[in-house]
């Protein structure tokens, strides 16, 4: 017989995943200045971690820059002469001035404005001024330190760990493969960004990423009922999925939904950031709507530690936390539609866009600061997590591996 | 008073001129500081000409685009922005961050 606890005994799908256990969550993790400098040293600097696309940087000499505080560390991701990627620690060789001060750009050579020491886009140290006055100075040595880097279907992926445990494609194991397939790099030949600071800890805002149970209340004056309608109102999803590492989420819409007026001419002149009714999953990879649902709008590839990837019909946008500290985070949230080729087009996406910041940035993000006040007074020890709320256990489960190894 | 002109078929719409601003950041501030009446007012002269204006700006590519045609489409761009306002919410913004401080990052690399 299962232990009563409080309304966090399993269901549905805790049941598929009995390791996971049941039972509240401790509040720690979310406020403990210790267990952010764990989840540093043994999750983020050893992990394969999403910085971008390949869209960001198409040809020789295109380049942007990640700091990754996190990792301690900022990173120059470039295109090479041949086409190869490239991924470097933004760090002249010389005096440790970062060779790259802009986010973006394109070069043929990074100079370091400091002293002008020059680096090839291999990174190799091909001129240092006033040479003769670096008596024996092994150029060759001296290059860029190199920060692993390899890509899947598109996303630009880095590993701060010098000899990294396994390669991506083994990081990124079942749910990669799930999603392997999608039409991203079709989709992706246009994107909007948004990027803020906020004083919450990274779990705070990856958690409401994970769960569309806030949908029908958080969202209620926005998007709530083009998702939780009268057959759903709760909007359970039509499958929860843990792996190892990863997750998979597959979210339904409400077949009563109707458009309102500019949202039905958004629609006329292109597919919307999250589609609602109508959406196919045709050409897609099976497991992106695994049970063939003709309700299925979106599916969430939840990528362990801090990447949430969401497809769509027609579609597709990333959310990425970037922790600062134990009570602060620089979001990153990412849509991606193919570019606009006629105005009207880009009304339509304009309309994405704006439904996205109110009803997701602004709805979403206007509450993570204010929870983590509350988790930080002390008032209470635990969370509770229902079966709908699955993944978030299993993001606390699959950091416990990591802590403890 | 902006400096965009419309098109001929849209001249009905020159008295809201002031929302043809040609950037984002431009387009929430005014959706911001503007009254719900100033916003339903736009609203309601927009949608019943956004059939005729959308068939016409499908015409256009969004290179080398006219400028009163330009003007045309960024009184639709606000429109997308504050439908929400209107069609959500009964009041100007959405309840939660201020949109402000949301900074708006262009991640491609630029057109050569």
């Amino acid at each position: 017989m299962k232990t009563q606890v409080n309304g966090t005994n399993g269901g549905k799908w805790h049941d598929r995943y009995p390791e996971l256990g049941t039972g509240p969550i401790p509040i720690e993790p979310y406020i403990s200045r210790e267990y952010f400098e764990k989840e540093r040293e043994r999750i983020f600097r050893k992990v394969w971690l999403n910085v971008g696309r390949l869209e960001q940087i198409p040809n020789p000499g295109d380049y942007f820059v990640k700091d990754l505080a996190v990792c301690n560390t900022s990173i120059v991701v470039v295109r090479g002469e041949g086409g190869t990627v490239h991924a470097f620690h933004n760090m002249c060789s010389h005096r440790g001035n970062p060779l790259v001060w802009n986010a973006k750009g394109k070069c043929k050579t990074f100079t370091c404005r400091y002293h002008s020491w020059t680096y090839g886009l291999d990174g190799t140290l091909r001129y240092v001024p006033d040479e003769k006055n670096f008596c024996g100075i092994k150029k060759d040595t001296l290059g860029l330190t190199p920060v692993a880097v390899d890509t899947w279907e598109g996303f630009i992926f880095i590993n701060t760990d010098p000899t990294p445990r396994e390669t991506l494609q083994e990081y990124l194991g079942e749910v990669g493969r799930s999603f392997t397939g999608y039409p991203f790099a079709e989709i992706a030949t246009g994107s909007s960004a948004w990027e803020i600071d906020v004083n919450a800890n990274w779990k705070v805002c990856k958690d409401a990423f994970q769960e569309v149970y806030h949908i029908f209340s958080l969202h209620n004056r926005s998007t709530g009922a083009a998702f939780a309608g009268k057959s759903n109102p709760y909007l359970n999803v039509h499958e929860l999925a843990i792996f190892a590492t990863h997750a998979r989420i597959s979210v339904p819409a409400s077949l009563d939904w109707r458009p309102s007026p500019v949202e039905a001419l958004a629609k006329r002149y292109g597919m919307l950031t999250l589609q609602k009714q109508n959406s196919s999953s045709r050409g897609m990879p099976a497991e992106v709507n695994p049970t063939g649902a003709p309700d299925w709008s979106f599916s969430g590839f939840i990528c362990f530690p801090n990447t949430c990837l969401y497809v769509a019909d027609g579609g597709f946008l990333t959310h990425t936390f970037w922790p600062l500290s134990e009570n602060r985070t620089h979001w990153e949230a990412r849509i991606y539609f193919p570019k606009a080729q006629t105005l009207a087009q880009q009304f339509s996406q304009e309309y994405s866009r704006a439904t996205f910041v109110d009803g997701v940035l602004v709805e979403d993000g206007g509450m993570f600061e204010k929870i983590q006040s509350m988790l930080a007074s002390g008032a209470k020890k635990e969370i509770i997590v229902g079966d709908e709320e699955l993944l978030i256990r299993h993001h606390h489960k699959v950091t416990e591996t990591f802590l403890n190894a | 008073m902006s400096e965009y002109r419309l098109p001929e078929s849209f001249q009905d719409l020159v008295p809201y001129l002031a929302w043809s601003l040609p950037t984002d950041r431009e387009r929430s501030a005014k959706r911001q500081s503007s009254t719900m009446a100033e916003i339903n007012a736009f609203y309601q002269a927009m949608l019943p000409r956004m059939e005729e204006v959308l068939s016409y700006l499908a015409l256009y590519p969004t290179e080398q685009v006219p400028p009163e045609v330009q003007g045309l489409l960024y009184l639709t761009l606000s429109l997308a922005k504050i439908a929400p306002a209107v069609e959500m919410y009964g009041e100007p913004n959405a309840e939660g961050l201020d949109t402000l401080r949301l900074v708006n990052v262009d991640i491609y690399p630029p057109r050569s």
